[in-house]
């Protein structure tokens, strides 16, 4: 991993402004940010392992721990809560065992509330990678999960 | 210029912070997250002071309040008695093991909002640790995660290897935050053991190896096996010798 780490960092000037970029794309290769990661750009750039950590565990879209190769984001904002965002929650804690926060044990799925999407018309709504799910039921649950588990090799 | 605090006339130069004026002039501000070396951080709100300008009330933060125009400053009435006491007990609810903040709720008598969850230990999260830590150059802790979770923290929530163990962000905690301990020959903060360095010379106690390094480092000179006192002791001697011998 070091080398694939290197190659990232080491196309960003030396400075501290760049750092957020850097650790954005070791986010989106590595599905995390690898604390191995964290100690080399911090030594590229020169600065602080603890500024860059500092950092790291600022933005929601980091995550120092690795997540699931699809994240499911479920909205849980007023509109989706009252048309029953609970129910998916429990109802995906059942097809995967994961929790808000949590992923998958095969490393496949991770579970992100959110507070909304801007899409309350067509609540609730669920987002798997990039692609939106409008009026999500429990019924439709498992469907549009297994649909993910295929496309994995 | 003049302004007048409590109904003393005190003078201050344009642009100076309320809370030195004050201080200066012997008027007393209770402050938390003000400490001198480390001047501006204005997070933690006690040091609050009703100004009324031309007329105009309002309330400052004076730690943080230039004086720019001449004003009446009220740095204890019943109105800033009363918006202090609610920031020091939500103060003491994030920090309900805090003895200072303790003492600050029984002197302004402050309300008590039972409704208000409390979070745990002493740390109002002022940052001023971090600031110093940072300002010395070892920048070896943080501000961690953010909003009601955020915390002081080393990276990854294990002894700081950056650490020099100079202690001085235990020094400038407000609260006692940060565990310190130090005896004959070791000191212990971060949960980490530095080896105290004594002078060759005296015995004196100079700080940690790692602190000395660092010292070193910065200047650019070998680290020192004498304290100050000696070390000037010392080159005294040479100078005197050196001035014999001529
Ligand atoms: S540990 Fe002390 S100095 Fe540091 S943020 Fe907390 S209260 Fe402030
Ligand atoms: S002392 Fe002024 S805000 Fe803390």
């Amino acid at each position: 991993m070091t080398e694939e780490i290197l190659s990232l960092i080491t196309k960003y000037p030396k400075e501290l402004r760049y750092a957020l970029a850097a650790m954005q794309d070791m986010q989106r290769q590595f599905k995390h940010v690898p604390r191995e990661g964290i100690e080399l750009l911090a030594q590229h750039i020169g600065c602080k392992t603890a500024q860059l950590y500092s950092m790291a565990t600022f933005y929601k879209a980091l995550s120092l721990d690795a997540k699931g190769k699809h994240i499911i984001k479920l909205c849980d904002g007023t509109a989706c809560h009252i048309r029953g965002a609970n129910q998916l929650i429990d109802g995906i804690e059942r097809l995967l065992g994961i929790a808000p926060g949590e992923t998958s044990q095969d490393g496949l799925f991770s579970l992100e509330l959110v507070n909304c999407l801007g899409s309350c018309a067509i609540a609730p709504v669920m987002v798997v990678d990039e692609t939106y799910y409008s009026k999500v039921t429990l019924e439709k649950l498992p469907e549009i999960i297994d649909a993910y588990r295929e496309v994995t090799p | 210029m003049n302004i007048v605090i409590d109904g003393k006339s005190c003078t201050c130069e344009p642009g100076e912070f309320l809370l030195e004026v004050a201080r200066r002039n012997g008027i007393y501000i209770p402050t938390l997250c003000n400490h001198e070396g480390l001047l501006g951080q204005g997070c933690c709100r006690v040091c609050i002071v009703e100004v009324v300008e031309r007329g105009w009330s309002k309330t400052v933060v004076s730690c943080i309040y230039p004086v720019l125009n001449e004003c009446e400053v009220h740095t204890n009435n019943e109105k800033i008695k009363q918006q202090r006491g609610i920031i020091l007990r939500l103060l003491q609810k994030r920090a309900p093991q805090s003895e200072i903040i303790a003492a600050l709720c029984k002197a302004y008598s402050a309300p008590a909002l039972d409704k208000l969850n409390e979070k745990d230990g002493k740390c109002i999260i002022c940052g001023l640790c971090v600031r110093a830590c940072s300002t010395l150059g070892a920048g070896a802790i943080a501000t961690v995660n953010r909003g009601i979770t955020k915390e002081i923290a080393p990276p990854f929530n294990e002894p700081p290897a950056d650490c020099i163990g100079c202690g001085s962000c235990a020094r400038v905690c407000p609260t006692k935050a940060i565990e310190y301990h130090e005896n004959e020959t070791t000191r212990t903060v971060w949960e980490k053991t530095f080896t105290l360095v004594h002078c060759a010379s005296c015995g004196a106690q100079m700080g940690t190896q790692e602190e000395l390094n660092f010292a070193a480092e910065k200047a650019g000179t070998e680290p020192s096996t004498l304290c100050d006192a000696c070390r000037k002791k010392q080159l005294a001697l040479v100078m005197a010798d050196v001035y014999s011998a001529t």
